[in-house]
């Protein structure tokens, strides 16, 4: 029998310690981090006895990824694995963010691995893992036993509301009480999750990109970037260079995670434009310049979503980046085009 | 000992300049972004993904419905990355278009429905924070935005049908043109 390998999460990291280990079917350890193969997938298939697949280039079906390997800086990929039940292992030390954060979860997400936090499971920990899950059962049981006593009318783990809304018969008084309920619930947990994004999305990208700021203008580094992307941010055809640039398919792949490339580029043509050292108007082009390397590392997984066929993955990931190389440039410049007129 | 006193103070002024900034945030885009996302999700929440589940179902025959109609609707509705569960809707040959399509649609209507993708929102916002320091409505960008998107990012999708074609042929496969749903 294979052995098992042991995961913990590194420094600043978050999640594990995960177990694993070929499990029937389940023999794939797959990365998808933009073409590059991490160490730790050799020593992981090492330890197992699993084989490595690149997500990138091809793709495998669900039921035999005993482990996913991601490089994901928060946005997509380290929830959408964790949310399908298979055990993440992410080599940025990305904790519980992006919009699928919820499924983020210690037992099938760990991040910040490197070679060192990968070891062989000891027998010690199998022996611990199992009495948890003894103790687990108990627990359940007695629960089980809780409810079976309560048959009244109203049960005490469940609030009037919801006994109400059980019943069959319900009078037009009822109906309005449970659908005006039902409104404001659909209010405050919208207004829940927006302000959870809030927290653990927009305003971390925040306070990076205000450091970021500060260190441009405050140290004069800023004056020499003006120097450098006032004359390429600054017209038409530098912008159509930076696009030409971000689409390249060879380099659009890495450009792409989390948008974070985009994002800290279109600080810094902000940041110029506020200084008046880039013509508003530009602003419409350098949208477009900036972002066309738009999702190129996503294609799989974005594709993955869309339940296609691995045939599909293997001919989609090269016909949607030269897509993007061939539409790059001519987006930036319909775009320039169509700032004719803005803030005049 | 001046020169001490300058260093300090030189090193405290570049986190001073970026708190400025962050708090000018705080206080102008974040409340702003928020109201917009509780709004947009009780929206999403109350029409439910079962209708536009029916919009994609009927959208598979026609490009301009496919790469516009679709992922702009779908975007908005079910904000990215489930945008792109959509395409499980449309025949294998035309899933790696509508996911260039939606791509791009998960960026260009960001400016004004924020709710899409808010971890990306800084590609607009960078920009659109310069817009604002000079004190420009950042609305004016936000719609043009979205609108050369909507012509472009069709066009995208479109143009990526050509390349699927080129890429069968340099792999010798076929992706079949018929839907295929399971279940």
């Amino acid at each position: 029998m294979s052995k098992k390998v042991k995961i913990v999460k590194g420094s600043g990291g978050f999640g594990g310690p995960l177990v694993i280990g070929v499990n029937g079917k389940k023999d794939k350890v797959m990365y998808v981090t933009g073409g590059h193969k991490p160490a730790i997938v050799d020593k992981i298939c090492e330890i197992t006895g699993a084989s490595s697949v690149n997500g990138f280039e091809t793709s495998v079906p669900e039921d035999e990824i005993m482990v996913a390997v991601i490089d994901c800086g928060g946005t997509l990929r380290c929830g959408i694995y964790p949310q399908k039940g298979i055990p993440t292992v992410n080599i940025m030390a990305t904790g519980k963010s992006g919009p699928l954060r919820q499924y983020i979860t210690e037992d099938i997400y760990v991040s910040n691995v490197d070679v060192d936090q990968v070891s062989v499971a000891g027998e010690a920990e199998g022996a611990e893992q199992a009495s948890e899950t003894v103790q687990q059962a108990s627990s359940e049981e007695t629960e089980k036993e809780e409810k079976t006593e309560q048959e009244a009318t109203y049960s005490k783990d469940k609030k009037i509301m919801e006994t109400r809304a059980e019943q069959e018969n319900k009078s037009l008084l009822t109906k309005i009480g449970l659908g005006a309920g039902k409104v404001i619930n659909t209010f405050y947990q919208a207004s829940r999750d927006a302000v959870e994004t809030m927290l653990h999305t927009v305003i971390p990208f925040m306070g990076f990109v205000a450091l970021l700021i500060g260190i441009i203008q405050g140290s004069g580094i800023g004056d020499l970037f003006a120097n450098i992307m006032s004359p390429l941010a600054g017209n038409i055809w530098g912008l159509m260079i930076i696009g030409f640039v971000c689409s390249l398919p060879f380099l659009s792949p890495l450009l792409g995670p989390g948008g974070v490339i985009g994002q800290v580029l279109g600080t810094l043509i902000g940041v110029e434009i506020g200084k008046g050292n880039i013509p508003p108007n530009l602003a419409l082009p350098a949208l477009f310049a900036i972002n066309t390397q738009n999702a190129a590392d996503f294609i799989p997984v974005g594709l993955g979503l869309a339940e296609a066929e691995t045939k599909t993955i293997e001919v989609g990931v090269p016909s949607v980046l030269y897509s993007r190389f061939l539409n790059g440039v001519p987006r930036v410049f319909v775009a320039w085009l169509a700032s004719f007129g803005l803030y005049k | 000992m001046d020169f001490i006193v300058k260093l300090a103070e030189g090193f405290i002024n570049l986190f001073q300049t970026g708190a400025d900034t962050f708090i000018g945030w705080m206080g102008s885009i974040v409340p702003l972004v928020l109201m917009l996302l509780i709004a947009m999700n009780t929206l999403i929440q109350l029409i439910g993904e079962n209708r536009i589940n029916k919009i994609a179902q009927k959208s598979a025959g026609n490009p301009l419905l496919r790469y516009m109609v679709l992922p702009f609707l779908g975007s908005f509705m079910l904000a990215n990355p489930m945008l792109h569960s959509l395409g499980r809707f449309l025949p294998e040959k035309y899933k790696p278009s509508y996911f260039a399509a939606a791509g791009q649609f998960a960026h260009t209507s960001n400016g004004i429905f924020p709710h899409i993708n808010p971890a990306e929102l800084f590609i607009f916002l960078g920009i659109a924070s310069g817009i604002q320091q000079l004190g420009l409505p950042m609305t004016d960008l936000a719609i043009r935005y979205l609108l050369v998107g909507l012509v472009m990012n069709f066009i995208g999708g479109w143009i990526t049908d050509f390349t699927t074609s080129y890429v069968e042929k340099q792999q010798k496969v076929k992706l079949s043109k018929k839907v295929h749903i399971e279940g």
